[in-house]
Parts: structure tokens; sequence; C-alpha cells
């Protein structure tokens, strides 16, 4: 059996069973619209209690896909649970769902706690309940102020309040951090680890990747409406070959040093921004000894030396070239938990 | 469940310039036709058959001016509606409500019972304030007032507020209807207004009979206890038909829909 048909049938039979361990879990989900096919077989697993990333490019399907995990959109094919229910059964589990979509949207004229009062009273919860989660994201003070009135900091934090409201199992927050300045990402970035820390399952998608790579443990790579990579971001991370960076006293050694790394059987490349006297080098920390004495053996000064971790930028735009939005270029695996993998196509792996 | 989506919907519709643009418009229409159909009412009746003072006097003197208002009040209720349904869409406040509330069936009948209970409280006050401007026109018209007070009076007035609470509530209806179908406020106040009024009116001119089959004219009927082309009780029922229909259709387009909004 072929590891992506072992991974569908693990996903079927967690669908089946109701696991408690996954937030979410899909099947072959997909959603067209028209010719047009935005979610294309998409098979999810949101471990519960965890930060889960959501990312991919403009277009990808990730709010087509937030859209169908909320009943708000209409799956045309494929299936999935939600908290243990079925994706068409959306009144079992939105009472215990919050959700951000696309960013917040209100009514202008009324207050930011006349908004949540609206939403309150659909869903049959307190003011209390209000006040408290105004009170949670720090917009008590500008609670009976106009929405309208709002910057979008308090926009976005109101927005995370109204999906706070029915004490959420699951908190499904999409690009929570659109617009924020570095203060307001911070905030919410403290935000989302209290929410996780309090035991929610938060699934947010973000371009930000700098943000997801410092708050989520789980990652989800979509590109065309197709799942490219699923795993945990370390696991991403480390799959993609780390370097050594050094640098040299000028140039010439740097072409030197270059030629005795080649001659080693790795690759390695002049990088141009300091003036031709720095390195990139594919090997990990544990070849840096032996690239001092080499420098040293062939009388090469090493101003510089260190490792340089992949960012999740990096591996995100490596991850969506690569892939080219074919499952078939991304080799997919399955652990133990039943969690789709992704590992790097060999091209890929080393440049 | 419903009593939740309708309390959600008082919330929003509590707002003060909703109240006052609401309330005072109504109002207005209600003052503005009472204090017209007073003030030009003719000492003697002439060939086009406008009211008289003698008219005035009668009974059913004091309900004269609201009767004039009919489609003026279902215009405005068709506003309101269509902009409560369809702003849901234009602001996309929609998936807010939908994510608290899934079942939309639910959703779409609380609201429109908020919608129709600040209508109809409209039509109370607007009614109220246009009895009393029609005592004070009296007044000034010298019409005597005892055959309004009683009891002829009185139930011809409480048959008026309930002709006109019927109208108004069908009036809102096709508007929450048109909001839902056209998922934008602006476009269904002017595609639903144009259609009701201008359209209408024309199409009944142009096409002698049609006047019995057309939504707005038969609510405009319905304002006025009735007219010779379509009988209260013929037009109650084209309209409960049309109504029952375009509701129906509406809701399952609403249940059946994708929101992307």
């Amino acid at each position: 059996m072929s590891a992506a048909g072992l991974a569908t049938e693990t996903v079927v039979q967690a669908i089946g069973q109701g696991p408690r361990n996954y937030a979410v879990l899909t099947h072959d989900l997909t959603k067209r619209f028209g010719k047009r096919t935005a979610v294309d077989g998409l098979d999810l697993c949101i471990p519960a209690g965890s930060i889960t990333g959501f990312v991919g490019p403009n277009g990808a399907g990730k709010t087509t896909t937030i859209r169908m995990l909320l009943g708000l959109i209409r799956p045309s094919a494929g299936s999935g649970t939600v908290l243990g229910y079925p994706l068409g059964h959306s009144r079992a589990y939105l009472p215990r769902v919050g959700a951000l979509i696309e960013g917040p949207t209100f009514y202008p004229p009324l207050s930011g706690r006349e908004n949540l009062m609206v939403l309150a009273r659909l869903g049959g919860l307190s003011k209390k309940r209000v006040d408290a989660v105004l009170e949670r994201v720090g917009l008590a003070s500008r609670a009976f102020d106009p929405f309208r009135t709002y910057s979008l900091g308090m926009r976005q934090r109101l927005g995370i309040a109204a999906a706070l409201l029915p004490l959420p199992e699951l908190l499904v927050l999409d690009e929570p951090t659109n617009g924020l300045d570095p203060h307001g990402i911070a905030e919410i970035r403290a935000m989302l680890r209290s929410f996780a820390d309090d035991g929610m399952t938060v699934f947010v998608s973000s371009h930000l990747l700098a943000e997801i790579q410092q708050i989520c443990e789980h990652l989800v790579v979509i590109e065309a409406g197709r799942l490219l990579f699923q795993g945990g971001v370390d696991e991403l991370l480390a799959a993609r070959a780390p370097e050594l960076i050094v640098r040299t006293e000028n140039r010439a050694d740097a072409r030197y040093l270059l030629t005795l790394v080649i001659g080693t059987g790795r690759s390695a490349r002049v990088l141009g921004e300091t003036g031709g006297t720095t390195l990139e080098i594919s090997a990990d920390c544990s070849w840096a000894a032996d690239l001092n004495r080499l420098a040293m053996a062939n009388g090469v000064t090493l101003v510089h030396l260190a490792e340089r971790r992949s960012t999740l930028e990096e591996a995100f735009f490596e991850i969506t070239r690569t892939g080219t939005g074919s499952k078939a270029e991304c080799s997919m695996s399955q652990g133990d938990d039943g969690i789709r993998r992704g590992a790097w196509p060999a091209k890929a792996r080393h440049k | 469940m419903i009593w939740r989506a309708f309390a959600s919907e008082w919330v929003k519709m509590r707002r003060r310039r909703l109240w006052y643009g609401t309330y005072g418009a109504i109002t207005g229409v209600v003052l503005l036709t009472t204090i017209v159909t007073i003030a030009g009412a003719l000492h003697h009746a002439d060939a086009h058959g406008a009211l008289t003072l003698a008219q005035m006097a009668q009974a059913s003197g004091l309900s004269q001016g609201l009767t004039q208002s009919g489609v003026l009040l279902g215009a405005v209720s068709f506003a309101v509606a269509a902009f409560q349904f369809g702003g849901e869409f234009s602001h996309g406040t929609l998936r807010n409500l939908l994510v608290r509330q899934p079942r939309r069936s639910v959703l779409m009948a609380g609201k429109c019972l908020a919608v129709l209970t600040f209508l109809v409280g409209a039509i109370v006050v607007a009614t109220m304030v246009g009895i009393c401007a029609a005592f004070v026109m009296a007044h000034f018209r010298d019409i005597p007032t005892r055959a309004w007070t009683s009891a002829g009076g009185m139930s011809d007035l409480g048959s008026l507020m309930g002709d006109l609470v019927i109208s108004t509530c069908g009036f809102a209806v096709i508007g929450m209807i048109a909001g839902v179908l056209l998922r934008s406020s602006v476009i269904a106040i002017a595609a639903g207004l144009a259609v009701l009024l201008p359209f209408e009116t024309i199409l009944t001119d142009a096409v002698p009979g049609t006047g019995r089959w057309l939504p707005a004219q038969l609510l405009e009927s319905i304002a006025q206890g009735g007219s010779t082309v379509a009988p209260f009780g013929a037009a109650v029922i084209t309209v409960s038909a049309y109504i029952v229909g375009a509701f129906a259709i509406a809701t399952l387009v609403f249940v059946r829909r994708d929101v992307t909004a």
C-alpha cells in the first residue's frame, strides 16, 4: 500500500471513530465553484490542544476550507469531522467553536459591546460572558465606543473576542494579524499562546510566516487547494538542509575556500552581499570543526563561522515552489499518530 | 431558538439612527397625508370625487388621512426590511451570525419577526401621532369630531390600523425576500422600489386589470380596506399566496446557498 493510501485509510478510520485526539479531520475534502476547484481532496488532521498554522499563497483555498469547516460552504465532495461531529452537522459542534473569518466584520454604528451582544443573544450567551471576553482582549475601556471608531488592531481584537464568546474548544482564526503593526502582532501572538494554555485548539491561518513559526507547533501548507505539507513545524524546518555561513578576510580567500569545500563533495556558493567574502555551505554544525581545520590547514582565516537554520519563510517558498500544487512532488508519509506528513523532494533537499 | 434570533436582531434595531429614521419617516408620512387630506377637503363635492368637509365629519373621517399613506408606508417598510437583510450580506456580518446560529431558517424567521414587530410598532406610533394631527387640523377646518370618537369611528380606525399593519408587513416581507435573494441592501432597495412603485403603476395604467395581480397594487388595496379592482378578501388571498411562495423560495435559497460574503 502506498504511503498516501495508508494515510487516507487512517484518516477514514479516524473519522469513523470520531477520535478525541483530533479537533478536525477531513478526508478528500473538495470544493468546486463551477469549473474552478478551490479545495482539492484535502486530508486534514488537526491535533486537539495544539496551535496549528494554516498557510498557503493567496487563493490557495485557506478561507474556503475554513468556511467548509464552519458550515458556511457546502463541500462538493469529501467528508470530515469537527470535534468529533460530521461536517454536515455543524449545529452540533459550532456551539463549541469560535471563529474569526476573513477579518473582523461588525455593524459600524453599534458599539463593540453591542456587536458582541448581537452574537451573544443569538448563541444564548450571557452579558457577563460578553464583558469577560472584552476584558480578556483588552477592550473593556472602549467597549461602549462605536465599532467604526476602532483602530484596525482594536477591530481584530473585537473579532477575537467574538470568537471567544462561546468558550470554544476550537478557535478558528483567519488572518488575525492582517494589517496589524508589530506591537499589535505581538499582542495577538501572546493572546493565542494564552488560549492554547487554556486548552483550546487554535487553528490559525496567516501570511506572516515568522509569526506562525513562533507560535505554532503544527503546520498545514496548501497551494492551489492541495495539501503540500502537514506536520510539526520542526519537522518541516529539519527537513530542509541546514547551512554553514562562513566569512573570510578577503574575496580571494573566499574563492579559495569555495574550491576546497567543493573538493570535499559538498555544495557551496559565495554570497555577493558582503563583497564576496561570505560562503554558504550545505552542511550542519557537526562539520563546522572540520571546516575550520580545513581552512586553517590551507592558510585561510575565518572571521565568522555559524550555522544558519532555515526559516519557515524559506521552507514555505521552497515547498510551494517545488510542490507546484502537486502531491506527487512532495512525497507523503504517515506517522504512528496517523498524521500525514510531507517530506522534501530529493531535488529540493540540496541545492 | 427563534426567540434568540429575534432578541439578537432587536439589539441591532435599538440603535438610535435606525429608530429615529424609521419611526420618523413612517410618522412623517402619516402626518403629511393626514394634514394634506384634511387641509384639502372641499366645502362641496366636485367632479373628481375629492373628500368634502362633510365626509370628513363622519365616523370614518379620522382614518381618511391614514388611508392615503398605505403605499408610502409600504415603501419605507420595504426599504427597512431589505436593508436589514441585504446589509448582512453587504457588510459580511452574516457569517458571524451563522457561526452562532447554524440553523439558517431559524435565523431568518427570528430576524423576520423582529423586523415586523419593529415596523408594527412604528405604525402604531405613527397612527397615534396622525390621530393627534387630525384633531388639530379638524379644529382649524371647523370639522366636528364627535363622530370620530364614537364606537363606529373607533371601529373604523381599528380596522384601518389592521389593514395598514397587514399591508406594511406584506411590503416588509417582500423587502426581506429581495434582500436575501439579491444579497445587497442597495440593489434590493433600488430594484425593489423601482419594480413595486413606478413599474407596477405604469403596467397597471397600460394594461387594465393587472392591478389585481401585482403585489404592490394588492398591498395598496389592502391598506385602503379593498378597492373595486382588488377587493380586500381577494387581495389578501392573492398576496398571501405570493408571500408564502416567495418566502419559501427565499428560505430554501438562504438555507442552501454558500455563504461567501
